[in-house]
């Protein structure tokens, strides 16, 4: 029987029983973009960008986490909600070789985790961010998100949500962010493409993913990746549409953390007597 | 003729992979695999260009197709 | 005033960057970091608060001489969870926080006592509850202990002096690495802020301690299990080529979660119990005179200890009160067998703290039917005199 490719990248199994298949619903999207991140590193790896040994995967908590609980064939860590990003930083500064993805959903990255968020792209650490956004908290329910959009009737918004939601890539692209795009489920090579981009660059990416939840949205996966492309616009063409922009929100390189840092290093050894 | 393998204990039969097939050649089939899941199945696997599109929006990696280059 | 950076003299500094050997005048919050950077501390994630503050303005300055990274975080929280990855990828870590910080960070040792993340929390004490006040206390020994969520023991070490905020970091250290679980120094306003002499020994005399790791046993990364080979799991770092995965749900050995497994949970739950308080013996220390002979004893900790033996040398002296002294250098596991071979038969035991009597109670569960009484002397916010422990041990003692 032929392998899926990917297989080779996750525990499939071990001395302590079967890891597989993910604990996700049938059709989350969450799996879509494992498989996609998936091959964005393998495509780095094969062309020698990185090895395979470099490679850290952080999560917070919540489904889209979950992708790091103990599936990856990779350094990996399954953390504390919205604290990704912190841990992220700790790694970073002890070896600033290792080339980190971070998972997270839109509760863990913007809610919870909103101050870590910001932060970190201000400081552009050099991270992958990839934020599988579905819109609501998944694994407690379906509770409503700050990416909820408004009139959303989740469990806690029973009448409809009065508030209104985040642009997740505006405010990380605002907050310093070196790489911004959003992609949906829907566009498997556009997503594969900009996680390659963002991993293969220096600084702080952040890639988000709009994601179905078809569980809590009472939809049928197939149903809302049709919705996806339909809701969504080039970010070129976005002038003027109610649509969703997706694409690249901004490309712009500036000097790394432990870059900086470094001049620091190197200027306090040349103190040392 | 390039052969396409379902992992039956992996596929939760959420049918992306059938709308996704640019050559449309999965379907649902009425097969429910171990753990209850309607499963795709395969028609006129000739048309079949190797693609790989199917293996890669699968959540579950539960799909796996013979590439261009391996074709028999 | 301009906004160039403040230039400091930095004497003392030896090799490699490290403080060198010999007799040095310095803060407690200097101490403690001078102590970290001879543990071989790498990253320091900081936050500001009184009266912690020094000891992460000490490592800004002097991490970067020894090549390690200093960042001061968005709030204690972001701080505390820096050095679970610092650690991860191979790096000692440490922060410092005073009371309210240290609540803030209790997820995170929970977290690092469920992946037995080795790092360092230093909690420069201060009154409560909310913002309290600023000056001295030792108001948090027992949420040490009891303040993360669920079961998981800590190791906590209380130091009395600048020596000991030496000394006693690079002991955290040592037994954060040996042990693979976070170690806190539960040091106090008074202790971080006093200026003593230390000294420093020659570095052949400094034990450091590297954590035990999978390729040092021979264990090949296919059959690597993150959580078993043993009571102390040896610890693969990030790039090893290990594939380790850090779980803190309830996990198999080999890091597999343990979906609607209780018995794997309980499981879980014991090992972390039996890995330390199994080994209070081992782990946990005290420092004690005149035990011998003694008719009563005072026991305390931390700064305490420092007015407290004052208090019962003069005792001795002076009004020939056969009062020994018990100092408990570990607060965390609590070193109850060891007060129980030491303290055999006295009449008042005498617990000064700086709360309203905290670590009187398990001493009081150990040591109940060893004497007649157990008498708390509290003090909030204040360092007790030593005449005012005079004073209560002679109205106690009737002399």
């Amino acid at each position: 029987m032929l392998k899926h490719p990917m297989l080779k990248y996750l525990k499939e199994s071990g001395p302590h029983g079967t890891r597989l298949p993910f604990i996700m619903c049938p059709g989350c999207g969450a799996g879509q973009v494992l498989n996609y991140t998936l091959h964005a590193v393998d495509s780095i790896i094969k062309e020698g960008g990185a090895r395979k040994e470099d490679f850290v995967f952080i999560s917070g908590v919540g489904c889209s986490s979950r992708l790091t609980s103990h599936y990856l064939n990779f350094d990996s860590g399954w953390t504390i909600h919205g604290r990704a990003l912190a841990i992220a930083t700790g790694v970073l500064l002890a070896n600033p070789d290792l080339n980190i993805v971070v998972f997270t959903g839109d509760g863990d990255a913007a809610a919870i985790g909103g101050n870590h968020f910001i932060h970190a792209f201000r400081r552009n650490i050099n991270v992958t961010v990839i934020c599988m956004n579905n819109g609501l908290y998944g694994m407690t329910g379906g509770q409503v998100a700050p990416t909820s959009l408004s009139q959303a009737v989740t469990s806690t918004t029973p009448y409809g949500n009065i508030e209104d939601a985040f642009d997740l890539c505006r405010l990380a692209q605002s907050s310093g962010a070196s790489y911004v795009a959003r992609w949906t489920t829907a566009h498997p090579h556009k997503t594969i493409k900009a996680i390659k981009k963002a991993i293969s660059k220096k600084g702080a990416a952040f890639i988000e993913i709009l994601s179905q939840c078809p569980v809590h949205k009472k939809q049928t996966p197939v149903d809302m990746i049709r919705a996806f492309k339909a809701m969504t616009v080039p970010i070129n063409k976005a002038e003027g549409s109610s649509k969703i922009p997706v694409g690249e929100f901004c490309d712009t390189p500036r000097p790394e953390w432990t870059q900086k840092y470094e001049a620091i290093i190197e200027k306090c050894a040349g103190r040392k007597s | 003729m390039r052969k396409i393998f379902i992992r039956t204990d992996y596929c939760k039969g959420c049918l992306i992979c059938v709308e996704s097939c640019p050559k449309k050649i999965l379907k649902s089939s009425s097969s429910i695999s171990a753990k209850g899941y309607t499963l795709p199945q395969v028609t006129n696997t000739e048309k079949c260009n190797g693609c790989g599109i199917c293996e890669i929006v699968c959540p579950d990696f539960a799909i796996a197709v013979e590439k261009k280059d391996k074709a028999v | 005033m301009s906004g160039a950076p403040l230039e400091k003299k930095e004497d003392g500094i030896g090799a490699a960057g490290l403080i060198s050997s010999g007799r040095h005048y310095l803060e407690g919050s200097e101490a403690c970091v001078e102590g970290a950077l001879m543990a071989g501390l790498k990253v320091y994630g900081g936050y500001p608060i009184t009266p912690a503050s020094e000891i992460m303005e000490h490592a800004a300055r002097r991490l970067p001489m020894v090549g390690g990274r200093f960042i001061q975080m968005e709030d204690e929280i972001s701080a505390a969870c820096t050095l679970v990855g610092a650690s991860w990828a191979g790096g000692k870590a440490m922060t410092a926080t005073s009371s309210p910080g240290f609540s803030l960070m209790q997820e995170t040792i929970s977290f690092s006592i469920m992946t037995e993340t080795p790092l360092v929390i230093v909690d420069v004490q201060r009154p409560g509850p909310g913002q309290g006040y600023i000056t001295t206390s030792q108001e948090d020994v027992m949420q040490a202990r009891w303040g993360h969520h669920g079961e998981g023991p800590i190791i906590a070490l209380a130091p009395s002096s600048v020596q000991d905020m030496f000394d006693f970091t690079i002991e955290a250290f040592n037994l954060s690495e040996t042990w693979r679980t976070p170690v806190l120094i539960m040091a106090e306003e008074t202790v971080a802020h006093m200026r003593e002499g230390l000294f420093v020994p020659d570095p052949d005399q400094i034990k450091v301690v590297l954590r035990k790791k999978p390729q040092d046993l021979g264990i090949a990364p296919e059959d690597y299990q993150p959580y078993g080979h043993d009571l102390v799991p040896p610890l693969a770092d990030f790039g090893d080529g290990y594939n380790i995965n850090h779980v803190s749900l309830a996990h198999h050995p080999d890091g597999n979660v343990a979906n609607y497994n209780l018995d794997m949970h309980r499981k879980n739950v014991d090992r972390l119990h039996d890995k330390i308080e199994g080994n209070a013996d081992v782990i946990a220390r005290t420092e004690s005179r005149f035990l011998d002979d003694c008719e009563h004893v005072l026991i305390c900790y931390g700064a305490v200890a420092r007015t407290g033996v004052e208090a019962i040398m003069e005792a001795r002296k002076t009004h020939g009160i056969k009062i020994g002294f018990l100092r408990l250098v570990t607060l965390w596991p609590f070193p109850q067998s060891l007060l129980r071979k030491r303290i055999k038969k006295v009449g008042t035991i005498f617990v000064p703290e700086m709360n309203l009597g905290m670590m009187m109670h398990p001493i009081t569960e150990a040591l109940r039917d060893r004497c007649d009484q157990v008498v708390s002397i509290p003090s909030i916010g204040a360092l007790h005199r030593p005449e005012a422990l005079l004073e209560k041990i002679r109205e106690v003692v009737k002399c």
